[in-house]
């Protein structure tokens, strides 16, 4: 299955996304049914360890996060992350652990890739963005390439792309509602201190 | 379905069915009784597998592979069996039999790949079996399935049979070496080059014939009990021949074969999909006997879509030559057959025996080549499904049939009749190894044509196309094969067993009658018309037979029922077996009577002496003295009963024209029915309204095929169509009212001179069907749609068709 | 976790224990013994194991047990007088509106349901109100002619659908279901 699409969000400048959408904790916040997101160094990856001991506290997010601090915790090229994903689909939730890869990661553009697996199902993807600045505001151009297998696959794209777009409009949603709140923090110079990270 | 607003159609004329005590004993054979089983199937008192409760039934629910193709690195079942109600759970490990699931048919060259109960290292279909969980609940035993770990390395899947034989396809079976199953051939490949050497014109085509999920109502299903103390072990289980399924199993389970026990109960329709050896069945009665408990596995609908044999998957490429006088001289196939991930039962023969030797069709075909190369591929096995190989045949034979007779400009009616055989010519030979036991073409043709309105049809064409109304007819004179036969034969092509069928017939000392078969219907009737047989050949009521079928303990032996073959040959064993009652009774007769067994004569039930009518005696009286044993022959020995065993010297062939006429809108790729017509000639019939209604349920998977239905993979080998949300099986509303009526051409390869009649209408229907939606659209340029004919495909190939000639879209 | 419930299937009070998740189809067959109902595709697409739930025609492979508690519930087992077929099970037969049967008792109960409403109808309608119930066997041509037959004998005859159902009949008693 391929999904792609254009979200534009106004009057931000593309740093601010661009570090948006490399801070782990934020797309962990994003993301609908994301238990958690963390990175990963074992080759193996322990979910029920990580299912507990991660929190429910989250360190901040923009706007109120040190810039300095996201960058810090920033994806990084070639990194590896787990994740928890908890998702309905149809009249099933599977939870899929799911590691990601950060195939390439340079300003504006990142790319990544994916594996989850639940109960009799799993999935792959490949997916990537990148940042076009605009007149009044910044394009978000993403695309994803998904493979589904086992009980979920079975149901079918007539099931399958409603929750994906399900999934992925709600993830930009938020992420803009975030943003919405830098560019209203402004006077707080929160604007300079982003791009001068760059 | 574009809107109907015509008035309310009136019921099309059928078959009046009759109550038995109605008829007149003479006339029970060919009168249209209602069925006997008919109540208890109405009023639930049926017992399908799933209504059988035994004390301390465990219930088995199976894993089954997510991936279409796979290596397993490790199965962790921990987490499953400390779950609530969890008995046990099995992988291959625990599997101590050598559990090697066998195929039935061999040939030449094909390679045979082992196909375990469980898979051990490697899965090669979405749902091969990976571990088995038992526990004290339905629910339980499925919620377990989730918690086993499977540790998966995926593959590349490939599911298509071409590319499947592409050299960079993903092997499945590295004992194969290649993904090549067979390479096979029939008829002259050398005169058929000359042919289309010498032909005036040639038409080709390829066609996809779709992969089709057979979908019985009732999911497969078994409960097994294993009785320790004897070695017994009992399946009950949906199954079309329980007698395979014994001989089979005893060897896959290594459990002797007297010592199992297969019984059908109620089946609830099977249309192949419960003929074959699955791992499933097998595992759940190895768990009876590991755990010496019954257990029940009941398949979920969703295992149905993952698990059941498909039938068709042919790529084929099919050429047609055909004379300057308008007489086909050749045909040439190549065939690329889908078998799926593992050889099932009778997968080999399906695109072979029963495919390339129906390739003639209903006409003199001087020269005829068929090659097929069967492909493994990540889809379940592939194996017969209602027509199982002629379908396909009669598929392409009659699409090029109706290119020939479009590119020779000629009446698609009149291009067929001119080369049917000649009903003078039966038996008439083929060239393609078959040779048809009795036939007049041109009966059916001409009632159907007439049935039809085809005189005028044209007219009404062309009228409704100046109105922007694309009417269409097409026509199917489709041949068929049923009741292979005879073993030997048989075995010589490849049959790992014979094809005879055997029957019983036992008169009770109070004169009631049992009869047994070793078929094993599911929804056909067999208790009424082998009742209908049985009486008719004893003279008895018919209330006095009662009919035994599917279970292997009291039963004769038996080769069960597919290929439409339970009339003719299982029909056929019950006659021979009541005429080996009659023989002996008549005997017994003619001691009491005081008379020489020659002169005594039988009819209708008595046995009297030529010339003095008086001096009679009726069989039953004559069952009763042969339990009495009071007084019989010296030569005779007591007891009222036979077995036979009945091996027909040939197939029988039956035949005829379907016509279907369609109105398609190009600008929405939708199509109506405006009339379906159905004449067939499958010899006598028994009993017409059963007759009808087979026709009836085979045309409407035939439509089902033509216009809705088939399996559908991604590219990773997921089967996307796996709910009947997703696979389209057909609705009331999308099956037309059927007209049919019948001629009759007995066979003479059996004592009933019938043909078979339970597959005629699914080999019929396609073709027809496509035929008539490619009539409707020829103002369009559209020559071919591939099955099935959705909107989006239609309305596709008329936009196509438009943009190559310029026209506007 | 299992729940008390008592259902009442074909005028007779059954007190049973079912998990909340427990479908009603599941309930009948397994718990209570009435296995006329038959489960085809666990997602009410095809209907062999419609019901009648307050007269209603309700597929119960999609209903949970304990909602059916307090409702009158009517399987194919109830259609018809002792010893004598509903007017719909005789002309099923009379048709061949069967073969295998394992739709059948899903067909009656929809197209007795469907009758109460519409006790004349078109083949057209028939044909739709039949949607829900999928059969591989007939190619439904019989089917439609059952339902029409029947409609034409249950019109013409004096006992109303609703005797004829044993939907109104007298309370059968209660029976306590074995727990397993």
């Amino acid at each position: 299955m391929e999904f792609d699409g254009t979200v534009s969000i106004a009057d931000v400048t593309s740093e601010e996304v661009w570090l948006a959408l490399s801070d782990p904790v934020m797309i962990k916040q994003s993301l609908p049914g994301c238990q958690f997101l963390v990175a990963v160094d074992d080759e193996e990856v322990d979910f029920d360890e990580l299912d507990e001991s991660s929190t429910d506290e989250d360190p901040e997010t923009l706007p109120a996060a040190d810039p300095e601090a996201i960058a810090e915790r920033a994806f990084v090229d070639g990194g590896r992350y787990a994740a928890l994903m908890q998702i309905s689909v149809g009249s099933v939730e599977p939870s899929f652990e799911t590691v990601v890869t950060i195939e390439e990661r340079e300003f504006p553009r990142m790319d990544a890739s994916g594996e989850g697996s639940a109960a009799s199902s799993s999935f792959e993807m490949a997916s990537g963005m990148e940042l076009v600045e605009t007149d009044d505001g910044v394009e978000i151009e993403w695309w994803a390439e998904a493979d589904v297998f086992g009980r979920v696959a079975q149901m079918g794209q007539r099931v399958i792309n409603p929750v994906a777009n399900r999934v992925v409009g709600r993830f930009f949603d938020r992420i803009e509602d975030e943003l919405r709140d830098v560019q209203t923090d402004e006077p707080s110079g929160l604007r300079d201190r982003v791009s001068g990270l760059f | 379905m574009a809107t109907d607003e015509s008035p309310q159609e009136p019921r099309p004329e059928g078959v009046e069915t009759v109550a038995a005590e109605d008829v007149d004993a003479a006339d029970i054979l060919g009168s249209a009784v209602e069925r006997r089983e008919d109540p208890s199937l109405l009023t639930g008192d049926a017992e399908y597998t799933d209504d059988i409760q035994l004390p301390e039934m465990a219930h088995v629910a199976i894993l089954r592979s997510q991936y279409a193709h796979a290596r397993i690195d490790g199965i962790d079942t921990d987490a499953a069996e400390g779950m609530d109600g969890v008995v046990d759970i099995y992988t291959a490990d625990d599997l101590d039999v050598s559990g090697n699931v066998p195929t039935a048919w061999e040939l030449d060259t094909l390679r045979e790949v082992d196909h375990p109960l469980l898979a051990e290292e490697r899965v090669r279909y979405q749902g091969d079996a990976i571990a088995v969980v038992v526990a004290e609940e339905r629910y339980q035993a499925h919620d377990a399935l989730d918690a086993i770990d499977v540790d998966y390395e995926r593959l590349d899947a490939v599911t298509d049979p071409t590319e499947a034989l592409d050299e960079d396809a993903p092997v499945l079976h590295e004992e194969a070496g290649e993904n090549t199953a067979f390479e096979w051939e029939i008829g002259d490949a050398e005169a058929t080059d000359e042919a289309f050497a010498e032909a005036g014109t040639v038409v080709d085509l390829d066609v996809t014939n779709q992969l089709l999920i057979p979908n019985a109502m009732e999911p497969r299903a078994a409960v097994a009990d294993y009785d320790p103390g004897d070695d017994e072990l009992t399946v009950h289980m949906a199954s079309q021949n329980p007698h395979v399924h014994r001989l089979l199993m005893s060897g896959v389970l290594d459990h002797p074969e007297h010592k199992l026990r297969i019984r059908a109960p109620d089946v609830g329709g099977g249309f192949g999909s419960k003929i074959h050896h699955y791992p499933d069945e097998a595992l759940a009665a190895w768990t009876a006997k590991r755990l010496e408990r019954p257990v029940k596995w009941q398949a979920t609908r969703t295992e149905t879509y993952l698990t059941d044999a498909q039938g068709r998957g042919h790529e084929t490429h099919g050429e047609i030559a055909i004379d300057d006088d308008g007489n086909i001289r050749g045909l040439r196939i190549d065939t690329k057959a889908n078998l799926g991930a593992y050889l099932s039962t009778f997968a080999p023969a399906v695109p072979t025996y029963l495919y390339g030797t129906l390739m003639s069709g209903q006409y003199e075909i001087p020269a005829i080549h068929c090659e097929v190369t069967g492909a493994y591929s990540n889809v379940p096995p592939v194996d017969a499904y209602r027509g199982a190989g002629r379908p396909e045949a009669s598929y392409i034979v009659e699409r090029l049939v109706n290119r020939a007779a479009d590119a020779v400009d000629a009446d698609p009616a009149e291009f067929r009749r001119q080369n049917f055989v000649d009903p003078d010519d039966f038996p008439y030979e083929t060239p393609v190894a078959v040779e048809y036991d009795s036939g007049d073409y041109e009966k059916p043709l001409d009632k159907a044509l007439d049935l039809v309105g085809y005189e005028g049809f044209r007219e009404r064409q062309a009228e409704a196309r100046e109105e922007g109304r694309y009417l269409g007819i097409g026509l199917s004179c489709y041949i068929e094969a049923c009741g292979l036969a005879p073993s030997e034969l048989v075995g010589a092509l490849g049959a790992r067993a014979g094809l005879w069928e055997s029957g019983l017939v036992r008169f009770t000392p109070t004169g009631t009658v049992t009869a047994a078969c070793g078929t094993s219907g599911h929804g056909q009737g067999h208790d009424t018309t082998y009742a209908q047989i049985v009486a008719n050949e004893l003279g008895v009521d018919y209330e006095d037979v009662d009919v035994k079928e599917g279970d292997t303990a009291d039963l004769p032996q038996g080769m069960g029922t597919y290929g439409s073959r339970s009339a003719a040959v299982g029909g056929s064993a019950l006659v021979k077996g009541a005429r080996e009652v009659v023989e002996k009774a008549k005997r017994i007769a003619a001691h009491q009577l005081e008379a020489a067994t020659e002169d005594i004569e039988f009819d209708d039930g008595d046995f009297h002496v030529a010339g003095a009518p008086d001096r009679s005696m009726g069989i039953q009286e004559v069952a009763l003295e042969a339990y009495l044993a009071h007084d019989l022959p010296d030569d005779v020995d007591p007891g009222l009963e036979a077995t036979a065993f009945y091996d027909p010297d040939n197939f029988v062939f039956p035949f005829g024209t379907h016509v279907a006429v369609v109105e398609v809108d190009p600008e929405t790729g939708e199509i109506d029915f405006e009339n379906y017509v159905a004449v067939d000639d499958v010899g006598n019939q028994i009993n017409p309204k059963i007759v009808e209604g087979q026709i009836h349920g085979g045309i409407a998977q035939g439509i089902g095929q033509a216009l809705y239905e088939g399996a559908e993979y991604d590219d990773n080998g997921q089967l996307t169509t796996g709910s009947m949300q997703d696979y389209a099986v057909p609705k009331s509303s999308h099956i037309p009212e059927m007209e049919t009526d019948s001629t009759t051409t007995p066979s003479p390869v059996n004592p009933l001179g019938v043909k078979g009649v339970g597959e005629a209408g699914t080999i019929a229907a396609p073709q027809a069907v496509v035929n008539a939606v490619v009539d409707a659209l020829e103002p369009f340029g559209v020559e071919h749609i591939e099955m099935p004919l959705t909107n989006e495909r239609v309305w596709r190939a008329v936009d196509e068709r438009a943009g190559a000639t310029g026209g506007d879209d | 976790m299992e729940r008390e419930i008592t259902l009442t299937v074909n005028g007779t009070d059954h007190e049973l224990s079912v998990e909340p998740r427990t479908l009603l189809v599941h309930a009948l067959r397994d718990e209570m013994g009435y296995t006329g109902p038959n489960v085809g595709c666990e997602s009410s697409m095809c209907g062999a194991c419609t019901v009648h739930v307050d007269g209603e025609a309700v597929k119960a492979c999609t209903e949970l047990a304990v909602r059916a508690e307090d409702a009158e519930i009517t399987t194919i087992e109830g259609m018809g007088e002792e010893g004598d077929m509903h007017p719909l099970q005789e002309s099923f037969q009379a048709e061949h509106g069967l073969q295998c049967g394992y739709c059948t008792p899903g067909m009656v109960m929809t197209a007795s349901a469907f009758l109460e409403e519409n006790p004349d109808p078109e083949r057209e309608e028939i044909r739709e109100a039949l949607e829900g119930n999928l059969c591989r066997c007939t190619g439904y041509q019989n089917i439609v002619n059952a339902v029409e037959s029947a409609a034409e004998e249950m019109r013409d005859s004096p006992m109303s659908p609703e005797t004829a159902t044993g939907e109104t009949a007298a309370d059968g008693g209660t029976v306590e279901e074995g727990g397993d």
